[in-house]
């Protein structure tokens, strides 16, 4: 089995660790004997996206996401979102979230038109929200780490991805965070979210795999680090040093 | 009467914490400019100041620019403690006037804290700037890397009188020099260096977006930079390094250019990024007079740096502790980790999250651990402070076996368990974690207070 990862412009959505996601990826695959190859699409390149099983796109600096849009704008906005309506696996993170979404407006008034995968808007805030926070998805606590301006709303055609358990999520007012719709998976977790959520990257890449292979369960593995960090995070935002 | 007022009070609480045997490096400062918010700028009147900032290098700019002004005879005083906001660079200024605020001292070599850099430079009027580099560091707290050069941009705007050093291979530094009058006196590295790369946080041109060729590299995004499009371009500086002879373990050798002469030179302080920050105490020291040859032949002696590769030995083990904060500064150690180490060796990483750390500790993924497992001597490693489980989850992810990393927690038994191994241990701290640490091994050895 192998698994082909599209990591969405790694040279300039390369903020807060990232990349780590697909580090994680990549080992729990191999830990698995599982083939993968991960391919850094950059800012004009313009090989198709059709043959790749599963996409990354990380947060980025303001600067640079208008460079994005302009190389976004013609084919790969639409080979984004075949591969996403053909329900192939997506993990987008706060910018790489806020991208999959319809519209972008500044705290200024400036409305910017995004990919429209997700039936979802974003709205510029001048406060920024910094801060450790968990949300729920399947069941499971995942905890990672929030700093965006921007708030979410969803609309009719997604789900949220969870529900906030502690901090602030898509919007501070709804409970919801990220967004989920077919295969894909968007966030505002950082941390990197993916190495210290074993059970979500497994999701993930079942996922994955089960799309292209047939129904495919990972066996698990010791993950001793993985939750050692994670439920140590959980504790301090459950327990006595909740922090908004 | 403000100004006398306050003097008084700084003076007597930095007097007290003295006492008590604290530091007290920014509370009589936030006290005092209470009283008088405009204490800086009086108190900076008639003092030549060298203000350094930048993401890193700055206390180890400000060491060596200090050793050649001391070798040079000059009268100055420093901000030798770190405090390097406003009201510790204030308290500073306090310490070293008389009651009724006449300097004491010709000369000051400050740092300065890059957001705290857009107020203290249009209040101390500086002689000269020195911005080391800018990278990605602490987001939590600075935002994105273009928000920390334009804060300092902001600074450089408010002191036209400055002499401006400036590090020529970081186009975001760089671009500084960009419409104001200052004269401008650049440093930088005219060598590539074979140094891992890492990740980029300057890929794209800070005028027009494209990307940037470089025509040598140095480490991160600096080098030989030019943008195709627009030609915005690296100038040649006035102080570079022309060869690099010889890194050694604890020091390296080094050819230095200064206004179109010659000068080799033994640095005391090891790795590349210890060459940048010379060649940046060099800018600023001849730009304040001091003799090239001079300048040159101080930069053997500046050697500990507090807990910037500070060396310390307990049971006959040595210590030297790195501190890292971001993930440029943490790839530049852990190349002179895998690059300069022979044999056996420990390597410690305590992780805080403290606000004075960042609270976000998810820069470590942006850092290349991976060449700590990449061939050559894996070392021991132990892994400590309140995000100490991140710390060893990554390491896992870079390629340590997961039943190798021990957690150890508190100071006393970190150090005990370090140096237990027998063999030379490497800790490398985040901020607080170094401060702590730093107080334990000092106490063990008997060494200085850190205003000292």
């Amino acid at each position: 089995m192998e698994i082909s990862i599209c990591h969405l412009y790694p040279d300039v959505l390369n903020l807060y660790g990232d990349r780590g996601n697909v580090l994680c990826m990549q080992k729990r695959l191999a830990w698995r004997g599982i083939d993968c190859t991960v391919a850094g699409i950059q800012i004009g390149d313009s090989r198709p996206l059709s043959g790749f099983d599963l996409f990354f796109i990380g947060g980025g600096q303001d600067f640079e996401q208008e460079i994005l849009l302009r190389d976004l704008g013609n084919k790969k906005a639409a080979d984004i979102k075949a591969a996403a309506e053909d329900g192939k696996p997506f993990l987008c993170v706060c910018g790489g979230y806020q991208l999959m979404g319809k519209t972008y407006e500044t705290s200024k008034g400036v409305r910017c038109d995004y990919l429209g995968v997700l039936d979802m808007f974003t709205v510029g805030a001048e406060k920024r929200v910094t801060g450790n926070f968990a949300f729920e998805f399947e069941g499971v606590p995942v905890v990672g780490f929030e700093n965006h301006s921007g708030r979410t709303f969803l609309g009719e055609g997604v789900s949220p991805l969870g529900r906030v358990i502690s901090g602030f999520g898509n919007n501070g007012e709804d409970g919801t965070e990220g967004a989920r719709y077919q295969n894909v998976f968007g966030t505002y977790s950082h941390g990197p979210v993916l190495p210290k959520n074993p059970a979500f990257c497994d999701y993930i890449l079942e996922t994955a795999l089960s799309r292209k292979y047939g129904r495919e369960i990972l066996e698990p593995l010791p993950d001793e680090s993985e939750n050692a960090a994670h439920d140590t995070m959980l504790r301090r935002m459950t327990g006595k040093e909740a922090k908004p | 009467m403000r100004l006398f007022l306050a003097l008084i009070l700084c003076k007597l609480i930095r007097l007290a914490l003295r006492l008590l045997g604290r530091g007290g490096t920014a509370l009589p400062g936030k006290a005092a400019l209470k009283i008088c918010p405009d204490m800086l700028g009086k108190l900076s009147k008639g003092v030549a100041t060298v203000l350094i900032t930048g993401t890193n290098g700055k206390t180890t700019t400000a060491r060596m620019t200090e050793q050649m002004i001391r070798d040079a005879g000059y009268s100055y005083f420093a901000n030798r403690s770190g405090s390097n906001l406003e009201r510790g660079i204030a308290a500073e200024f306090a310490a070293n006037s008389t009651i009724f605020g006449r300097p004491k001292r010709t000369y000051a070599i400050i740092e300065c804290d890059e957001a705290a850099f857009r107020t203290v430079a249009g209040k101390v009027a500086p002689r000269v700037i020195v911005v080391t580099n800018i990278f990605r560091d602490q987001l939590d707290r600075f935002g994105e890397v273009t928000r920390t050069l334009e804060s300092i941009r902001e600074g450089v705007k408010k002191a036209p009188e400055a002499v401006l050093c400036l590090n020529a291979d970081c186009s975001l530094t760089a671009s500084l020099a960009e419409g104001v009058p200052n004269t401008l006196r650049l440093f930088g590295m005219d060598v590539p260096l074979e140094e891992s790369a890492g990740v980029s946080d300057a890929p794209r041109c800070i005028r027009c977006g494209a990307e940037y060729a470089y025509s040598f590299r140095t480490f991160a995004h600096l080098g030989g930079f030019f943008c195709p499009d627009c030609g915005y371009a690296r100038q040649r500086p006035a102080v570079s390094i022309t060869a690099v002879r010889a890194f050694l373990p604890e020091g390296s050798e080094a050819d230095f250019m200064i206004d179109g002469a010659a000068y080799p030179a033994y640095v005391g302080l090891p790795a590349a990024y210890n060459l940048y920050n010379a060649a940046a105490a060099l800018a600023a020291a001849t730009a304040l007079g001091v003799p090239a040859q001079k300048a040159a032949g101080s930069l053997a002696d500046t050697r500990d740096v507090f807990g910037r590769m500070e060396s310390f030995e307990i049971n006959g083990v040595p210590i030297r502790m790195i501190l890292v904060k971001n993930p440029a500064g943490c790839d530049r150690a852990l190349d002179y980790l895998a690059g300069m180490i022979q044999g056996e060796y420990l390597a410690v990483f305590c992780l805080n999250d403290n606000v004075a750390d960042g609270t976000d500790v998810s820069w470590i993924w942006d850092s290349g651990f991976e060449r700590l497992f990449s061939g050559g001597t894996e070392p021991g490693l132990i892994v400590s402070g309140t995000r100490a489980e991140d710390m060893r989850l990554r390491l896992k992810y870079a390629g340590a076996r997961e039943d190798a990393v021990r957690i150890i927690q508190g100071d006393g038994a970190l150090i005990a368990a370090a140096a237990a191994g027998g063999v030379p241990v490497y800790i490398l701290p985040t901020y607080t974690a170094m401060l702590s640490i730093r107080s334990e091994l000092t106490r063990l050895c008997g060494g200085r207070k850190f205003w000292e």
